[in-house]
């Protein structure tokens, strides 16, 4: 008979080495992408009190939307909450690194940028942080991607990218949607 | 009403060696199609992974 035992043998031989070398395709895809374009799941463990936010350094309202640190660092803050991104509207240079910074303090939200890799949960109790580069600019829609409650569909702000000439910090190295030029 | 006739079973080789033959002659036939039907999904599945990964993914920039 055609099917005997060495052949059944032979086949799933040759199906298992077909499957180990896509699983090996496919695992140097993601370490190439994790170790020479630098693509990794975002992972900060930072623990914040989501009841005493507004009265937190870092994301009280004053405190909120993009600012060029000292060390030139560009970081956005943003709060995420039912059912609303505080700002709305956030500027961000392109070709430069940027760091989002977002927190909630009601429920879990979560966010993505549109046509970028940026994307990540947001839990009231911890900061989430993206570090990204934008290479587009213009207006990217970033909603909320985590159904949070009946205003989810929204709930959405978005990330105005500008190029780096654009980008104008003001004295307190802050710069918003409103002032940007 | 007559019975309509069944055959005994898959094993039922009593009708002779040419029935016998062409049964072993399918059984050689389809797994080699069956095979190929396979190749081509894989194929198709990693082609689709790889486009999504180069062409969509990877243009998206770096994030962590």
């Amino acid at each position: 008979m055609a099917l005997s035992e060495e052949a059944v043998l032979k086949s799933e031989l040759r199906w298992a080495a077909i499957v180990a070398v896509i699983v090996g395709i496919i695992l140097i895809a993601i370490l190439y992408a994790a170790i020479a374009m630098h693509v990794n799941p975002p992972s900060n463990a930072e623990y914040i009190d989501p009841k005493t936010l507004h009265l937190s350094a870092e994301f009280t309202e004053s405190n909120l939307g993009t600012r060029v640190d000292p060390d030139g660092q560009v970081v956005a803050r943003v709060i995420a909450t039912q059912f609303e991104f505080v700002p709305n509207c956030f500027v961000l240079p392109a070709d430069r690194d940027v760091t989002i910074r977002l927190t909630s303090p009601d429920v879990i939200h979560g966010i993505l940028v549109t046509g970028t890799n940026v994307n990540t949960m947001i839990m009231p109790g911890w900061v989430s942080q993206v570090h990204t580069v934008f290479h587009k600019t213009g207006d990217l829609l970033m909603p909320c991607h985590e159904f949070c409650g009946l205003g989810h569909s929204q709930m959405m702000a978005t990330v105005r990218v500008v190029p780096p000439q654009d980008f104008h910090p003001g004295p307190d190295g802050r710069v918003s949607c409103d002032n940007r030029g | 009403m007559a019975e309509p006739s069944y055959p005994a079973g898959p094993h039922d080789y009593s009708s002779g060696k040419a029935e016998l033959e062409q049964l072993e002659a399918a059984m050689d036939e389809t797994p080699r199609g069956a095979i190929v039907v396979s190749l081509i999904a894989v194929g198709l599945l990693m082609i689709g992974w790889l486009g999504l990964y180069f062409l969509v993914f990877i243009p998206r920039g770096s994030v962590g």
